[in-house]
């Protein structure tokens, strides 16, 4: 279930750059042609930025995407090494809870609050903000899986692969 | 609780939690969180975390949301998009493959064909490890294969990819545009002169090589007509007009850095699916790639911004300007300890933790001299990428090593990349030395 929503929301993410280059691009040929463009293109390109970047965060996780230094931790042994990386995913969940409250926050009061970007179409903020407190929700829940995992492959006495993370590449698009 | 003592306990605590392994933007984004929520809490004399709770979820959310939340910034996911999709199109496997042919007579030709391959790509690519590990997978094998000396095989490779962080677009000119508030369009056009200069510096490396040593780059004894060199030129066109429309379009001031990423994307596209070498299903895992590259690049950089907002509060930067300053270095000891500092961290840290980690002191150190920060940015990602390739970390050399397995040895590339280290340190010094290099085309703009 999870995997399928890593997916969904990666190929979402997918679709939001797709959008968010014809948007420039079109805005690019109507102003060269026509002298024209498209309302509140900036807007509209930010707040798909958006989708673009925490949608696939679940994934990204998933896929041990992570950059790390290892230039230290390579040299210790492999049951330390486990360890630091059961560290990093515990510190990884801590280090999101400040993130998933002010998301939360925010989320709630541009719902609340009604607020909308200045321009031609006075776009509703909203969408951007909840759409950043559901990608954060879902990474969260994903490093908790992962760490759960990796403690229990640890406590089962194997070695936790942090090489071969989910290949999101090789499914059917 | 004074707020540069949590400053300097915030920075260890950092380089502590990269040391054993935590993920680079996890340890920004927790220290920087922790480290806010004592300056706010202590800002009265008293330990008060009632008042630091508000202040510190704005503080970590503003900064993070409000550089995802960016027009402008939409240029990396567009840009990182643009090597992917280039290379499942084939278009960027085309320029190997047109110097290839141009440059087969030529004894070490194959090895300059790498290099070429290598600026060829870095022209649509905005990635160093990304160059050097689809060149790396096309060319080495191919070198070695011919009977090329193993360590002039893959140290050209690993070296070439290096450029990919200085020729135009670049995601390293990116972050670092972002962080010193400085105009990508200009940092693109300053890496133009200086990336060029490397590659003439790397063909020159392995031109002198081979008069020195001929058996380590064995003559091409094939034949190529007139219309294989046609034809093999005519391929790499795509190649070419991408970056004429990249680098011409923003020098030409036709559309900005964000525009020509959009654009070159959607030529691309374009181009691959008329000429029949992009399927619907390549492009949609072009784009999966891009959607999880742009994320772990982006989670990185909006840490780094909260801890940078996080530096500011507490005036460490300011004490590390004044005590430097105080002991008043000229230029030329500043720039070379700076350089030195750089060196050190590249051969342990992956190039964008060292700019998040470093930028927020270097530049208003920089800045005091009076110096400028677009020439300095050059200069920054040239020594990144310097570090791509030194010992015990060069990120590059592991690429390779993935890619050549166990038939070449790691020390062999690294002692192969001597050469290649030397001409980089040597046009490293012109960049310093010489900032028209690097200013000459963003200021003729």
């Amino acid at each position: 279930m999870l995997r399928w929503v890593e997916r969904f929301l990666l190929d979402l993410a997918a679709a939001a750059i797709v959008a968010l280059g014809l948007l420039i691009t079109a805005s690019v040929l109507l102003r060269i042609t026509l002298n024209s463009g498209i309302p509140d293109t900036v807007v509209m390109v930010a707040e798909l930025m958006v989708a673009a970047i925490i949608l696939p965060l679940a994934a990204t996780i998933a896929a041990r995407a992570n950059i790390v230094v290892e230039v230290l931790s390579q040299h210790f042994p492999g049951r330390v090494q486990d360890c630091l990386v059961i560290l990093g995913g515990v510190i990884g969940l801590l280090a999101l809870l400040p993130l998933l409250w002010a998301g939360y926050r925010e989320a709630a009061s541009a719902i609340e609050s009604g607020g909308f970007f200045f321009g031609q179409l006075n776009l509703p903020k909203w969408p951007g903000r909840v759409l950043f407190l559901f990608g954060l929700i879902v990474c969260w829940v994903r490093l908790l899986v992962q760490v759960v995992a990796d403690m229990r492959t640890f406590a089962r006495g194997e070695r936790i692969d942090t090489e071969t993370g989910t290949n999101y590449m090789q499914e059917e698009a | 609780m004074d707020g540069t003592l949590i400053g300097i306990v915030a920075f260890l605590a950092v380089i502590g939690l990269l040391a054993i392994r935590v993920p680079i933007a996890f340890a920004l984004a927790g220290v920087a969180a922790v480290g806010a929520f004592c300056i706010f809490a202590f800002r009265t004399g008293d330990f008060m975390p009632d008042r630091a709770i508000r202040p510190t979820s704005s503080l970590v959310f503003s900064n993070f949301f409000d550089l995802i939340h960016s027009y402008d910034l939409s240029m990396i996911p567009l840009f990182v998009a643009l090597g992917h999709i280039a290379y499942r199109a084939e278009i960027t496997t085309a320029i190997y493959h047109a110097a290839r042919v141009w440059l087969a007579k030529i004894p070490g030709g194959v090895a300059m064909a790498s290099v070429v391959g290598c600026g060829g790509f870095s022209a649509i690519s905005g990635s160093s490890i990304a160059c050097a590990s689809t060149m790396g997978r096309i060319c080495a094998p191919e070198m070695l294969s011919m009977g090329y000396d193993k360590r002039l095989a893959t140290a050209s490779v690993a070296a070439g990819g290096t450029l990919g962080s200085l020729i135009p677009p670049s995601v390293l000119f990116i972050i670092y545009g972002i962080f010193t508030e400085t105009s990508i369009s200009s940092l693109f056009l300053a890496g133009v002169l200086p990336g060029l200069l490397s590659l003439a510096g790397f063909l020159l490396v392995i031109w002198i090589w081979v008069r020195q040593k001929p058996g380590d780059a064995p003559a091409f004894t094939g034949e190529i007509t007139a219309a294989e060199r046609r034809q093999a030129a005519f391929a790499a066109w795509p190649a070419a007009a991408l970056f004429i429309v990249i680098v011409g379009g923003i020098y030409g001031g036709f559309f900005t850095a964000t525009e020509a990423a959009a654009i070159s994307v959607a030529l691309v596209t374009l181009t691959g699916f008329l000429q029949r070498k992009l399927t619907l299903a390549g492009f949609w895992a072009a784009l999966r790639e891009t959607g999880i590259q742009t994320t772990s690049i982006f989670l990185i950089a909006a840490a780094a911004k909260i801890f940078v907002a996080f530096i500011a509060l507490t005036g460490v930067a300011p004490a590390i300007v004044g005590a430097v300053t105080g002991a008043e270095p000229n230029v030329i000891v500043l720039m070379g300890a700076i350089a030195l500092i750089y060196l050190a961290l590249g051969m342990f840290l992956d190039p964008i933790g060292i700019m998040v980690l470093t930028l927020p002191l270097m530049v208003p150190l920089v800045e005091s001299y009076g110096l400028d920060l677009i020439w300095f940015g050059v200069v920054v990602i040239k020594l990144l990428e310097i570090g791509l390739i030194t010992p015990p970390v060069g990120l590059n050399v592991f690429v390779i090593s993935s890619v050549v397995g166990k038939s070449v040895p790691i020390d062999r590339i690294f002692s192969g990349l001597l050469r290649f280290l030397s001409i980089d340190i040597l046009v490293l010094i012109i960049i310093m030395a010489v900032p028209a290099l690097s200013l000459l085309i963003p200021y003729s703009v």
